[in-house]
């Protein structure tokens, strides 16, 4: 996934005023073209707020999966095993008899903390290191460039497993490889808003005032570049969610007896499964490509309303 | 004297009894045997088979799998939960411990099944976490402690879930003697090193099996480790193929399985092709420490003698003779006339002996190894002192081999030992046999040669036309690339890309039995899926 | 110019260097271990510690790190890339026959992304604010939300499995006598791989298009009533494509590392299931040299994208 994203500032005000005059000079089928916009508006509003509702009963659930969740996630009941869904059991249960229902809930807590922890960790690294150095410059932001430059010269997924098999598998690793892998672009984009921002005019007028660079910085500059920051965090809770699945996949992710999204769709990867169980895979990968759409959704509304160049 | 002997009696009474009643022979609880038939009894092994594998496994009460080689009147330690809490309280198991258990499986199977054990523990008051080993497994979990009696263990583990593929029987059970290289887990323990020795002293079957009847009576008595369960082979093979009248025998290694006549529907090209897995993905694998784990090593080279399905030694292969004295310290074969190496060169005795001279210092099968360890003169020849082994000597197409200790599976040994073109080997480190070039497309001596290898795509074979066990009716094998455990058998299966494999794979053979082209034949083999208990004082 | 290529291409030297020895440390950091990759946990209990001691030796793995580094390095130097632990095979033999497997993957994948984006994203930035153009970004949004490998598995499920129509992995056979017959094992993975990216570029050229439909000189056009949809293809569609070259520029060395998984799924024989496997079995020299092509793929990608942007563009300059 890259970041696309055009520099902006002044540019913002002009581009909406070039957008009005714009949208004046199309004449003819002016009412046909209100409509239209209004529509699309109406719409990318719509899906965002699909995304939203998706989102938020998901990470509901999970958050209150011990009370929502009709069994322990871990009960083992080989007499039940590979039961298909029922009333009982909503999602039918697994080889070892346990509520799939139950798992994917439970599952759904460490994989969106993966995810979602990874971003927000990604985006305050990215983001402190970014500003600052944006700001200040000099050899800080020299030094941090190459690091970031460093980390970014690798395929995402290279790094990762790199990663991963240097220092083994657990949650708390992951989640450190995931920060260390996606800082590097949250920073470049902070770091090149801030650029601009500094040239304006208040940040001259704050400096002139003698206030705390970190006050110029974190206080009055940062609140303005923060529609992309919060794009780009969307963005990468949905590549750490699918990728936390990838590694599963592979065998690197979360030690397997940790359920997670990743590691409950893995038994899937097995033919009698697939096959003859489908409640065993299909829902858990319904949720996370629902999940992982919803932020898709999110995102995109996100960038819709504060990004006005693209129009769309 | 009589009171001599009925002393002699009660002694030897309270020595077995002893055990039995049971008591930590250190500070680690688990050297308690009530501790270990607890955690047995604590096990519904039977429901786990019958749910998790869907009945593809037999339960395991001692290492050795059922047949004449187990003793019929072991202790079962049926799942009995309330046994296990009374001889959990009875040992004063110490609640609070969390064991942790090792293992180094990636499949889903495996934490399935810890998984559901775990679950079992749980409900008798045993905790226990698990966590798989990454890296360097030898130093993780058989590095033995330097006071092969009182420990302290050099291993972290409590137990370690593992498998054994026992060629022999003494595969099984040499390890458990006390300071064996790999033995982390057992304390030295005299009697049971005496029942070990006892089935290594004879050359005899019966007295063997008998020998190891007594040793496994002990060892059922104090529950050495916690035998799981049994793993059969599963062969499959595809509608088009007649394997005519072969035997089914152990897939794993070599036996007298006949694919010369073997038999297979044409393909759309009028071409009798057999689609298999077992391809190099890297290399080929030297058959000298699998002998014939993968399709490639079976195909590409022959043995001395050849054993029928129950591994028992039996027909001269490229031996056309061959003979063992009575007391098991001569072993002489003829090596048959005129046949050839793949590239057309004669296969000599120099190639054979050779060959056992490279094995004994490349990376190989302990039982062969123990074997070619055992010939006289291997000190001299591997100090360097000497050139060769005095113990072979050659005349003409005779080649005899004179042993300076009794071992129990020489002609064992020679028919899984596959010899080598000695041409290609001249400089080449023993120790990095298989780094070797000849290994990208080997030369060797089995019915089917190589035609084509595309590392890591496929392998093609085709026959070999001066075989000496005439030309194979399958014209051209083909194999796609896969380790031991082939992750891809049952898609590739699916898509009707194998007529011929064998899996261990519960998991695959549940799915490939339902495949109206395929036929699953379910062969018992010897290999036990057990938890090593670490029975030393902690660290 | 050449000036500015020449002292790009001399920053990325220390760059290289760099990255080669922090991978380095991090492989001396790797718990796994090639013995064990290479005897088998099972037999390595059969290995007495002697004989494994004596292994470790004889690969060199027992010399201390910064001897092998140097070594390693100075192989580079003299073009000689070493060999691989577990086959003793020379790595440039085997990234030469694993890196054409991938580019062949890479390029369709690309190639199906590229139609299918630039089609869509333009069929949507003309069709603004439609039924059509909202369906078109759920579709492509709905692409890139589902995980590769459960997408590939219920492929395989149905294409190859149920239906028969597509072989189930691999990239070729031996009895193939025509590049048609191979091109089947080529289709599933590269529409997978190739799915996950249609949606960046379909968003990329949507934007431009709609970009350059405001430009003046289509205006023009369009005031001097010529046929519209001359207009979409002759003028929008070039003035479109300048960003969607970059972007593809970008994507090919990404690709090389993104198709792991999708190698993995469907047996194909590329750079990156090798990587995989030599990571596994701590394979390190395969794993440095690999890691060392896909950086180097990504570093030059990125300088041949700052050139051509310059080159199409006069305002950009080169600093």
């Amino acid at each position: 996934m890259t970041q696309e994203y055009i520099p902006k500032g002044r540019a913002k005000q002009i581009a909406r005023k070039m957008d009005k005059i714009d949208a004046a000079s199309k004449l003819p089928p002016k009412k046909q073209l209100i409509k239209s916009r209004s529509l699309r508006k109406l719409i990318s509003n719509k899906l965002s707020v699909i995304g939203i509702v998706i989102f938020t009963v998901i990470v509901l659930s999970s958050i209150f999966a011990s009370v929502i969740s009709p069994y322990p996630p871990g009960e083992v009941n080989l007499r039940e095993s590979l039961r298909a869904p029922s009333w009982e059991h909503p999602f039918g249960t697994d080889k070892l008899g346990r509520d799939v229902f139950s798992r994917v809930l439970h599952g759904g807590r460490i994989s969106i903390l993966v995810g979602l922890g990874s971003a927000l960790g990604a985006a305050f690294v990215g983001v402190l290191f970014g500003s600052y150095c944006g700001y200040k410059g000099g050899l800080l932001d020299k030094t941090v460039m190459r690091i970031s430059e460093v980390f970014m010269s690798f395929p995402q997924m290279i790094l990762v497993l790199l990663l991963v098999s240097m220092v083994g598998q657990s949650l708390a690793n992951l989640l450190i490889i995931f920060i260390l892998t996606g800082w590097g672009s949250v920073y470049r984009m902070t770091r090149s808003q801030m650029l601009s921002i500094r040239e304006e005019e208040y940040v001259q007028a704050l400096r002139a005032f003698g206030l705390n660079d970190f006050i110029i910085c974190f206080k009055h500059m940062l609140p303005n570049a923060i529609g992309p920051i919060a794009v780009n965090i969307t963005l990468s809770t949905a590549m750490f969610i699918l990728q936390e699945t990838s590694l599963s996949f592979l065998g690197l992710g979360v030690p397997v007896q940790i359920a997670t999204w990743g590691n409950i769709i893995n038994a899937a990867n097995n033919m009698s499964i697939l096959q003859n169980n489908w409640w065993i895979w299909l829902p858990v990968g319904a949720v996370i490509s629902l999940f992982v759409l919803s932020i898709n959704f999110i995102g995109d509304g996100l960038r819709d309303s504060t990004d006005p160049t693209q129009m769309g | 004297m009589k009171r001599l002997v009925s002393m002699l009696m009660v002694v030897a009474l309270l020595m077995c009894v002893f055990p039995v009643l049971g008591e930590p022979t250190n500070s680690n609880q688990l050297s308690d045997p009530r501790v270990r038939k607890a955690l047995t009894y604590a096990i519904d092994m039977q429901a786990i088979i019958d749910g998790l594998m869907q009945g593809k496994a037999t339960e395991a009460i001692t290492m050795a799998p059922p047949g004449d080689w187990r003793a019929d009147d072991l202790t079962a330690y049926e799942y009995d939960p309330d046994k296990a809490i009374a001889l959990l309280q009875e040992a004063n198991w110490d609640s609070n411990r969390v064991l942790d258990v090792v293992y180094y499986y990636g499949d889903q199977m495996t934490v399935d099944l810890l998984t559901a054990i775990q679950a079992y523990w749980e409900m008798v008051g045993v905790k226990m976490e698990m966590r798989k080993l990454e890296g360097d497994l030898a130093s993780q979990l058989w590095v033995p402690p330097s006071d092969p009696l009182n420990g302290p263990s050099a291993v972290d583990w409590d137990l370690a879930y593992a498998a054994v593929a026992a060629l022999s029987m003494g595969d099984y059970y040499d390890r458990y003697q006390g300071g064996y290289s790999s033995n982390s887990y057992n304390p030295q323990d005299d009697k049971l090193d005496a029942l070990i020795a006892a089935t290594n002293a004879t050359a005899d079957v019966d007295e063997q099996i008998k020998a190891y009847h007594d040793l496994e009576r002990y060892e059922n008595e104090i529950q050495v480790n916690i035998p799981l369960y049994h793993q059969p082979v599963f062969i499959v093979q595809s509608n088009r193929l007649d394997r005519g009248d072969a035997p089914y025998g152990n897939e794993q290694y070599i036996y007298n399985w006949d694919i010369v006549n073997w038999d297979i529907e044409p393909d759309a090209n009028g071409k009798k092709v057999l689609l298999t897995n077992g391809g190099p993905m890297e290399f080929f694998e030297t058959p000298f420490f699998n002998p014939g784990f993968l399709m490639s090593q079976k195909v590409l080279f022959d043995r001395l003698i050849i054993a029928d399905e129950n591994l028992t030694p039996k027909y001269p292969g490229l031996a056309s003779e061959f003979s063992l004295s009575e007391d098991g310290l001569t072993f002489e074969f003829t090596l048959r006339d005129g046949i050839k190496w793949h590239d057309g060169d004669d296969i000599t005795t120099d190639d054979v002996i050779g060959s056992i001279e490279l094995a004994t210092k490349a990376v190989t099968n302990p039982v062969l190894l123990t074997t070619f360890k055992a010939i006289e003169g291997y000190e001299d020849y591997a100090s360097g002192a000497a050139e060769s082994m005095s113990g072979i000597t050659v005349d003409g197409n005779k080649v005899t081999i004179k042993f300076a200790n009794i071992n129990p599976n020489v002609l064992l040994t020679f028919t899984q030992f596959a010899p080598l073109p000695m041409k290609y080997f001249k400089d080449v480190d023993p120790l990095l046999l298989q780094q070797a070039d000849y290994w990208q497309s080997p030369v060797g001596s089995g019915p089917f040669k190589v035609k084509e290898v595309k590392m890591g795509e496929y392998a093609t074979f085709e026959r070999f036309e001066d075989y000496y066990g005439g030309q194979a009716k399958i014209e051209e094998i083909r194999m796609y690339p896969s380790g031991e455990s082939d992750a891809n058998l049952a898609k590739n299966a699916a898509a009707g890309q194998v007529d011929y494999a064998y899996t261990k794979s519960v998991e695959d053979v549940i799915a490939l039995e339902q495949m109206d082209h395929l036929k699953v034949t379910t062969v018992d083999v010897r290999y036990t899926r057990l938890f090593y208990v670490n029975k030393f004082p902690q660290k | 110019m050449l000036s500015y290529i020449i002292r790009r291409l001399l920053t990325m030297i220390p760059m290289l260097l760099v990255i080669c020895f922090l991978i380095f440390v991090g492989m001396e950091l790797m718990p796994t271990d090639p013995i064990s990759y290479m005897v088998g946990p099972e037999q390595i209990a059969n290995m007495t510690p002697e004989k494994l001691e004596e292994m470790r030796e004889a690969l060199g793995l027992n010399r201390p790190f910064i001897v092998r580094f140097f070594e390693w390095l100075g192989g580079i130097a003299r073009g000689d890339f070493g060999y691989s632990l577990t086959n003793g095979q020379p790595i440039k033999d085997i990234i030469a026959a694993k890196l054409p497997a991938t580019i062949e993957l890479s390029l369709y994948a690309l190639l199906i992304s590229t139609v299918f984006g630039v089609f869509l994203g333009i069929l949507s930035a003309v069709k603004r604010g439609s039924t059509t153009d909202s369906a078109l970004t759920v579709l492509g949004m709905v692409g890139i939300s589902i995980p590769e490998f459960f997408f590939g598995l219920v492929m395989i499920l149905v294409f190859a499995i149920n239906l028969k129509w597509l072989p189930i992995g691999g990239r070729t056979l031996p009895e193939y006598t025509s590049y048609w017959q191979q091109f089947r094992h080529v289709i599933m993975p590269a529409t997978i791989l190739g799915i996950s990216m249609t949606a960046g570029v379909m968003r990329y050229s949507r934007s431009s298009m709609l970009d350059a439909l405001n430009r003046d000189f289509l205006k023009t056009a369009r005031a001097k009533g010529l046929p519209k949809w001359r207009i979409y293809i002759l003028h929008g569609f070039r003035v479109a494509l300048t960003p969607v070259v970059v972007l593809i520029g970008f994507r090919l060395p990404t690709l090389v590392g993104g198709s792991v998984v999708v190698e993995q799924i469907f047996q194909w024989p590329g750079i990156g299931d090798a990587f995989v496997t030599a990571v596994r079995g701590n394979n390190y020299p395969l794993v440095m040299m690999i890691a060392l092509l896909t950086v180097t793929m990504m570093l030059a990608a990125s300088l041949i994208v700052d050139v051509l942007t310059a080159l199409i563009d006069p305002r950009v300059r080169l600093e």
